[in-house]
Formats: C-alpha cells, structure tokens, sequence
C-alpha cells in the first residue's frame, strides 16, 4: 500500500513539475521514485497484508506489481530519449502515466470488486488522454475518440456484470464471493450472466478477440510511447486482474465459462497472427502481435489452477522485455525517418546501425519463440502445462499460429538486413536509448537462459 | 437455480410508461392552444435569438464550464460525509482533510497552468 500511496504523491509531484519549474529534475525523481516503490514491495514479500480488506498483497499482487514498476522503469528511461526534445506538455503526460501505473497496480492487488473496477478506470482514463497527446495529428485524435468509446462501452459491461454478481452473492469482497461460489447452493441464472459479462469487460481489456477491434487503430494512432505502455504495462495489469478474479472466485464454475474462454482464446490467436500477416505498418504489425499473444495467456486462463499463475506472470514478463526492445528500436527508427513506420523503413538499418538491428532481431526471435530466448520458455511453459492438464488440441493449435507467426516476425528482420532504397540519416546515439535496450535485453537473455529465477517465485 | 419473481418490476415499467403516456396524451387532448408568432418563438422573453444555434463560441466558456462542473461534482461528496460525521469520527476527519487537500491541489494546478485566465 505504501508504493500505491508513493506513486500518487509522484503523479502529483510530476504534475507540478511544469508550472513550479523543476522540469529538468522530474525524470530522475521519477525513476527513483518507481525504484524506491519496487523496494517497498519487496520489503512486503511473504507478509500478506490486507488492507481494510480492500486490497490484498500477497505474492501475486506483489510480483505482478513489481513486474509492472519494473517495466514503467523502462518506459521512463525511454521517455528520456523520446520525448527530449518535446516542451512543457511532457510533465503532464508523465503525471498521466504515473496515475495509469497506479491503476494498474491496484488492478493486481483488489481484494473486493469495488477496488477493480476503481483500479481499471485509474488505469484507463488517464489512457485514453494520453492516446491523444498528440494534438495537432488527426489519428492521435481519432486514437483517443476511438479508445474512450469502446473503453466506456467495456466499463459498462464490467459494472452490469459486477451489479449481478453483487446481486447474487451479496458481496462485493472476492473471499465472500468465493465462499458463495463455494457453497453452491441456489445460485440464480444471472450469477452466470453476471460472469459472462466480467469476462466481456475484461476480454476487451486484455484486447481479445471479438473485443479487439479498437486495438489496431488506438496503437497506431497513439504516440509511440503511448503504444509502448499500452502494449506492456495495460495488458499485463489486465491480466494480472483477470487471473486473481477468476482464480480466487470462480474457479469451481469453471465447467460453464471454460467454453467461452476456449472460443475467445482460438479466435483470438487465429485472427491476431492471420492479420499481422498482411499489415504494412511495422507499428500495426506489433498490435496484432500483441493481440495474438493475449490469445496464448488466454490458454493459460483456461488452464488456470495454480500453476497457471506462475506461467502467466513468466510469459507476460518474457513479452514485455522483448515488446519494450522491439518499441524502443521502431521508436529510434521513426524518428530518424520522419516517423515512417512501414516495414520498409526498416531497410538497410543492419548496415547503418547494427546494434540497432541485432536487438530487433533478438526482440523479433524472443517474440516469435525462438530458443534460447526468454519467449520460447514463455511458451514452453504454457504448453506442457496445458498439455498435462489435457488440452493438447488446445496446444496443436497454438504451435500452429506460433509458425503463421513466424512469417511476419522473420520479414521484419530480413527488410532490416536487405539494402535501403535512399539514402538513410545517420543515428545520433543516446545514452538513454542504449540504457533501455540494454536492459530489456539483458532480461530477456537472463530469463532465456535461466528461466527458473521468476518460475519458482510463485509456487 | 431459483426462480425468481419479476412481476413488481414488469409493473413497474408499465405504470411508469402508462403515466408518461397518459399524462403527454391528456395535455394534447385538454391543453388550450394558442399559435401566434410568439408564441412559436424558442424564448419567450428575453433577448431576441438570432441564427442558428450550431455556431462556434469561445472555448473559454467551455473550459471555465467544465472546470465549475467538476469541482461542484467533487462538493456532493462532502454532503454525506457531513450527514454521517459523528459515526465516522476523527478518521473521516481527517480522511475529508485529505481528500480537500487533493482537491485545492487540483485547483492550484489549473490556476498555475492558466486556465482561468480570460485574457
């Protein structure tokens, strides 16, 4: 509760950085405030406090928040190169991450309905401002317009669905909740309405198919670090959310909405992969790309029990260090080229900065699950574990998308290894830049060759 | 699975819609009607309108508005923290403290940031 509390009072201090003139200081201020939150968490392991039985941190929502500061970290350190030349508005924005972030992390340690729901609006608002941070660009604009209409829509959905279940059971506290489940007796019909709703409001968060057409364009359209964040931090937090909800309370219902989850996770993978295929923007393509790997933590939250969990916070953390290194080099790329994002602007980058192109290379294999890297374990994971638990069609199709996968990851690479078209800008290398990618890509390596540093953490 | 009784809130509806029906009805059918030029007028009074009302106005008007609506939004807390301030004690207190503190924060905010400047 205390990092909850510190992140706040660091939202509001970025927020006045812009108008008591500390601008130059607030992003130091800023990492060493998200640092000094993970230490607080830290310091929390293994005690699981509750508080006013509104929140609860226990390891869970320990390890997803500190997953979820770690990756924040990052994108702060990006922003120091992104948005150096940007001027007053950037304390603003960062303010309006800080208070996303803060959301997030509410979204992983709730102990009662009220406390998601305040979690997934914290989270979204400030969301659905920064997607259209771009002011003078039309589709920053139609971004934001676009996010907040079907963002509004799935938060209807979320409180219809937690009005029925609150109907049903009582409570709003999920051990009430799940103590009701639990009895069993007597559950009305719009119990189960009530779930399905749930899972609508969240599917749609995680960006799931069919609730994932808003996802394409409010990437694209967004600034690039907003897209980042989105792609990251937004989709683990939902995550996070949707696993402690449905573990903790629903799981001996699982029979009725297992189908539901089944049917989203296979047209999720299918229509994410097939439509990567055929994209030009090397951003879009990283939207669906993200789509489809919500499909794969789906089969997790079919799986479920508890050794899902570990699998997701494993694979969600191999996702976001290689989708921070991939955002990073398009976001250094795009501005050396006047923010094309084509896939051909990826041409003759192997030549003109190699380092450049080799962490995209690694980001794009970790990505597509290639070994030894951290995603291929991401995936190793996920599939012996649902193939002990007897879903093995369930993993026939997932390999099956992973090699459609391939193709789109694999032509990012080899445009950046073939000879550019014109002539290309030279880098101006920056040490924040080539922090963040170093970094990034040492967790990715760290957690492909040695995979049990976050398995075992959570049983 | 039990079944449950929804007949009062069928009844609901239908009252609640029979009333709107019957009341717009029986102003059509029994209300006096008068149709002069100024009567067709959209303000009775006042200044005379002029154009259309879909024209561009100062977006001033529109940030000063809204500004007033969220902060008179956030005063309505404060009513049923006053009507329950015995029960909640100190705690609420110093809870309401808090929350008027992020609240003059706000509003020092978009004081410094200018928005209330008309000029």
């Amino acid at each position: 509760m205390k990092s909850i509390v510190l992140l706040s009072l660091l939202g509001v201090t970025s927020m006045f950085a812009g108008v008591f003139n500390y601008r130059k200081l607030i992003l130091p201020i800023i990492l060493i405030g998200i640092a000094a939150a993970i230490g607080l968490f830290v310091d929390q392991w293994g005690m699981n406090k509750s508080f006013y039985q509104m929140a609860f941190f226990d390891n869970y929502a320990i390890a997803f928040s500190c997953l979820l500061l770690s990756v924040s970290f990052l994108i702060f350190t990006l922003a120091l190169y992104h948005y150096r030349k940007e001027g007053d508005i950037v304390t603003d924005l960062y303010a309006l991450f800080i208070f996303a972030l803060t959301g997030g992390l509410l979204m992983t340690s709730f102990s009662n309905l009220v406390m998601l729901f305040l979690g997934i609006e914290i989270l979204s608002i400030p969301l659905y401002v920064l997607a259209g941070s771009r002011r003078a660009d039309l589709a920053s604009n139609e971004a934001a317009l676009k996010y907040f209409l079907m963002g509004a829509f799935a938060t209807g959905f979320l409180l219809f669905g937690i009005a029925l279940v609150y109907g049903a059971s009582g409570t709003f506290d999920l051990a009430g909740i799940a103590a009701y489940v639990k009895a069993g007796k007597d559950i009305p019909d719009f119990f189960y309405v009530g779930i399905v709703l749930l899972i609508v409001a969240l599917l749609f968060k995680v960006s799931a198919a069919p609730f994932h057409f808003w996802a394409p364009d409010v990437y694209q359209g967004s600034p690039v670090l907003v897209t980042t964040f989105m792609s990251t931090v937004v989709k683990i937090a939902a995550f996070a959310a949707f696993l402690r909800l449905f573990n903790y309370c629903f799981t001996p219902l699982a029979s009725y909405y297992e189908i539901i989850l089944t049917a989203a996770a296979v047209a999720t993978l299918l229509i994410g992969n097939v439509t990567a295929l055929y994209q030009q923007s090397v951003k879009r393509m990283l939207a669906y790309s993200g789509i489809s790997h919500a499909g794969y933590l789906l089969i997790a939250l079919v799986v479920m029990g508890a050794s899902a969990t570990s699998v997701v916070f494993f694979y969600s953390a191999a996702y976001a260090a290689a989708s921070l290194v991939a955002f990073a080099v398009l976001t250094a790329v795009m501005e050396n080229k006047e923010g094309r994002e084509s896939f051909e602007t990826f041409k003759g980058l192997a030549k003109n900065n190699p380092i450049l192109a080799l962490c995209m290379s690694v980001a794009m294999l970790s990505l597509a699950g290639i070994p030894p890297l951290a995603g291929f374990f991401g995936k190793y994971f996920l599939f012996a574990t649902a193939i002990k638990d007897g879903y093995l069609w369930l993993v026939l199709v997932a390999i099956f998308n992973s090699l459609i996968s391939l193709y789109y990851y694999l032509r990012v690479i080899i445009n950046m290894y073939s000879s550019a078209d014109d002539e290309v800008p030279a880098f101006t290398p920056n040490y924040a830049l080539v922090l963040m990618l170093l970094l990034s890509l040492g967790a990715n390596l760290a957690l492909g060759f040695y995979p049990d540093l976050l398995m075992g953490l959570l049983g | 699975m039990q079944s449950v009784n929804y007949i009062p809130i069928v009844l609901q509806l239908l009252v609640a819609g029979g009333f709107v029906t019957l009341a717009m009805t029986l102003t059509h059918v029994w209300g006096p009607k008068r149709k002069s030029a100024e009567k067709l007028e959209n303000f009775e009074c006042g200044i005379e309108s002029q154009g259309n009302a879909r024209m561009p106005f100062s977006i001033k008007y529109f940030l000063t508005a809204i500004l007033f609506v969220l902060f008179d939004v956030e005063v309505i807390f404060l009513y049923p923290w006053a009507v329950n301030f015995k029960e909640l004690g100190l705690f609420g207190f110093v809870e309401m403290l808090v929350f008027i503190a992020f609240l003059l924060l706000g509003f020092l905010y978009i004081i410094k940031k200018g928005a209330l400047k008309w000029e």
